[in-house]
Parts: structure tokens; C-alpha cells; sequence
């Protein structure tokens, strides 16, 4: 992985610092991080090596810091959560063609809330990421995967319907597992954070609290009476969002109070 | 000065840390990193160390030593020691006049 991640970089920006650098990646294991933050990195050596480094040089704010990972946090959060709210009661009780509409703008929604959640992840795990590069990355790798999945499952949905779709599995329940893998996920990286302590602890816990609470909910869902279940199952999910809202809120804090000092003497 | 941090734009905090870092004598990538981090508190990626450590090089305030196995080791050279102390002059400057302000609203 650190060859094909070292040759993104121009040959001439390789032949001078290839070796060094590959021996700097070599000293500890990479992160989700690290692998953005290469990727940035390889882009920004394109860009200086043809003359055009004042366009990466004068963006400010780096993509994958913590500010844009909280930002990313903090909308992921409400546009997964209100997505799967309007889609589970608003396009039900909607007439004909709104209904048509929402079916296809609401799953969307979702999907980008998932994206976000996924950038947000690998902007707030960089902490996380030097003590528990394991765990850190298992917390992208499940959820990443479950996006991949829930997209197919929507892909299915709107293609097939309830008709299986992949093997015996319709759309619904491959979009149902994306998002299981999305709340897993998600559940390591809020214990990830718990033992770092450099993000809020409490966002942390709600977070883990809601991923907790969804999984015996979705079960209780399957079976349970309807009215009990929508109200378990709306309950965690929004303790779900509300943890991502809450870690993202806590990294912008965190951002604004370690930021502007050295911002401040350079300008 | 003809060329001042400021116009490295995001790179410009970043390559004050390492010209930080440098200042208690030469360092190799990995050992700035874990300087840096050490020192603030705050992760530097792999990519924007070697993006700074390039724009440094390039406009000639860090220089590389021989490589000693595969890690090259960088160290200031005079006129990075005259952009890193200006720079935190400006930047003690900065914090001071922050915490006079400060002075007269947090007792």
C-alpha cells in the first residue's frame, strides 16, 4: 500500500524525496489519516511541479483537518438522520408524485449524510489514529464498506423493488446492512475516541450509547409491536446522530482553540 | 525578508514546526513528525511534512544532509534561523498582546 501511495507522486517529486519518504512511512503503521492526508499530498506535488502551487498553497484550511471533518460530522449527522426520518414516515404520508420525488431525493440524502459521516470520520481520527491505528482503521473500513453496500441496496430499491436483488437479498436488506456496518463502524471509532480523550468524551459516549441502542432496536424492530419499535428504533437513531453532531461540534471547538495563535503570527 | 512564511498559505504553520523542531539541530522526516507531535500535541501528516519540508528546501531555509541509511536528515541554514526567530518574534509579539487583552476581562 505505501508503494502504490508513494507512486501517485510525480517521478520527479519521487526521485528526490521517494526513498526518504517511503522510509518515513515505513516507521509506523498508516492511519485514515495519513492515507488523506498522502493523497492531498500527492495532489499538491502534481500541482507545485507544473507552476500551479499557489492554488493548493492559498486554500486555507487543510481538507482533512479537524475543522472540516467537524463540519463534515456535524451535516453528515443531520442529513443521515433527517433523510431517514422523511423517508421512514414523510414519504408515506405524501401524496402520489411528492411521494415519487422523495422516494428518490430522501434515499440520496442518506447516502450523502453516509459520505460526510465517512469524511468526518477520517478528519476527527487523526488522534485516534496514533494509538489504536487498528481499531481507527476498522472504524472507516466497516462503515466504507456499508456505504458501498447501501448503495447498491438502493440501487436495487429502485430497480427491482422488494424482488431479491443480489442472491436472496432485495435492495432493502443490502441497504439495511450498509447501514449496520455505517452504525458498527461508527461504534469503534466512539470507543477510539473515549480512550484518546482528546475529543469530547461525552460526544463520545453518546455516540457509542446510540450505536449501542440501534442493534437491539433493529431486532426489536423485526419483531416487536410497530409503534414501539418506530419509537425505539427513531431513538437511538437519533442518539446515533446526535453523537456524530456532538463529536463534530466538539472538534470545531476544539480547532478554534488550537488554531488561530500561529495562524495569527504568520499573517 | 524576501521570502516570509506567510506566503506558503497552509503550509506556512506547519514549516514554522519545522523550523522549530530544526532548531536544537538536524532532524529526519520521522523524527520531526514525532517532535512535532510531542511538542503540540497535534498530528502532522506524512504529506504535508515532505509538502512543507519541499517549499522549505526550495526556498532555501532547511538544507539536507547525506543520507545516513535511507532517512535524510535536514537542518537550518542561517536564513531559516533568521525567518524562524522573526517569526516567533511576531508570534510572542501576537500571544502577548492577546493576553494583555485578555488581562482585562479574565481575572
Amino acid at each position: 500500500m505505501i508503494a502504490l501511495l508513494i507512486r501517485l507522486y510525480p517521478a520527479r517529486w519521487r526521485a528526490r524525496y521517494g526513498d526518504e519518504f517511503g522510509a518515513l512511512l515505513g516507521e509506523r503503521p498508516l492511519s485514515p489519516f495519513d492515507a488523506a492526508d498522502l493523497l492531498l499530498g500527492a495532489v499538491d506535488a502534481h500541482l507545485h511541479l507544473r507552476g500551479l502551487g499557489a492554488y493548493s498553497e492559498h486554500q486555507k484550511g487543510f481538507p482533512m483537518s479537524l475543522r472540516l471533518g467537524g463540519y463534515a460530522a456535524i451535516v453528515g449527522g443531520v442529513l443521515w438522520f433527517a433523510g431517514l426520518v422523511l423517508l421512514q414516515f414523510g414519504s408515506v404520508a405524501a401524496p402520489g408524485p411528492l411521494m415519487v420525488l422523495l422516494g428518490t431525493v430522501l434515499p440520496l440524502m442518506v447516502l450523502l449524510g453516509t459520505v460526510l459521516l465517512l469524511v468526518g470520520l477520517i478528519g476527527l481520527s487523526s488522534f485516534q489514529a496514533r494509538r489504536y491505528p487498528r481499531l481507527t482503521w476498522a472504524a472507516f473500513a466497516v462503515p466504507a464498506i456499508g456505504a458501498v453496500v447501501s448503495m447498491v441496496g438502493q440501487v436495487g430499491m429502485v430497480t427491482t423493488g422488494d424482488e431479491p436483488f443480489v442472491g436472496d437479498l432485495s435492495g432493502w436488506y443490502l441497504w439495511m446492512f450498509g447501514s449496520l456496518a455505517l452504525v458498527i463502524g461508527s461504534g469503534l471509532f466512539a470507543i477510539a475516541t473515549w480512550r484518546v480523550r482528546t475529543l469530547s468524551r461525552r460526544a463520545a459516549a453518546l455516540l457509542g450509547s446510540g450505536c449501542l441502542a440501534v442493534l437491539p432496536a433493529v431486532a426489536f424492530a423485526s419483531g416487536g409491536p410497530e409503534q414501539i419499535a418506530h419509537v425505539l428504533l427513531g431513538a437511538s437513531l437519533l442518539g446515533f446522530a446526535a453523537g456524530w453532531v456532538a463529536l463534530g461540534v466538539s472538534a470545531v471547538r476544539t480547532h478554534q482553540a488550537v488554531a488561530p495563535t500561529l495562524e495569527g503570527a504568520a499573517s | 525578508m524576501d521570502t516570509p512564511l506567510p506566503e506558503l498559505g497552509r503550509f506556512a504553520e506547519p514549516a514554522l514546526l519545522i523550523l522549530v523542531s530544526l532548531s536544537d539541530g538536524p532532524k529526519h522526516g520521522y523524527a520531526i513528525m514525532a517532535d512535532v507531535e510531542q511538542g503540540t500535541g497535534r498530528p502532522l501528516g506524512p504529506g504535508t511534512l515532505y509538502g512543507a519540508l519541499a517549499r522549505l528546501e526550495e526556498r532555501g531555509f532547511i538544507e539536507a544532509l547525506p543520507p545516513e541509511d535511507r532517512r535524510r536528515p535536514y537542518r537550518l541554514t542561517a536564513l531559516g534561523v533568521r525567518t524562524a526567530s522573526e517569526q516567533l518574534r511576531e508570534l510572542s509579539a501576537f500571544a502577548e498582546l492577546g493576553l494583555r487583552r485578555l488581562g482585562g476581562i479574565v481575572r
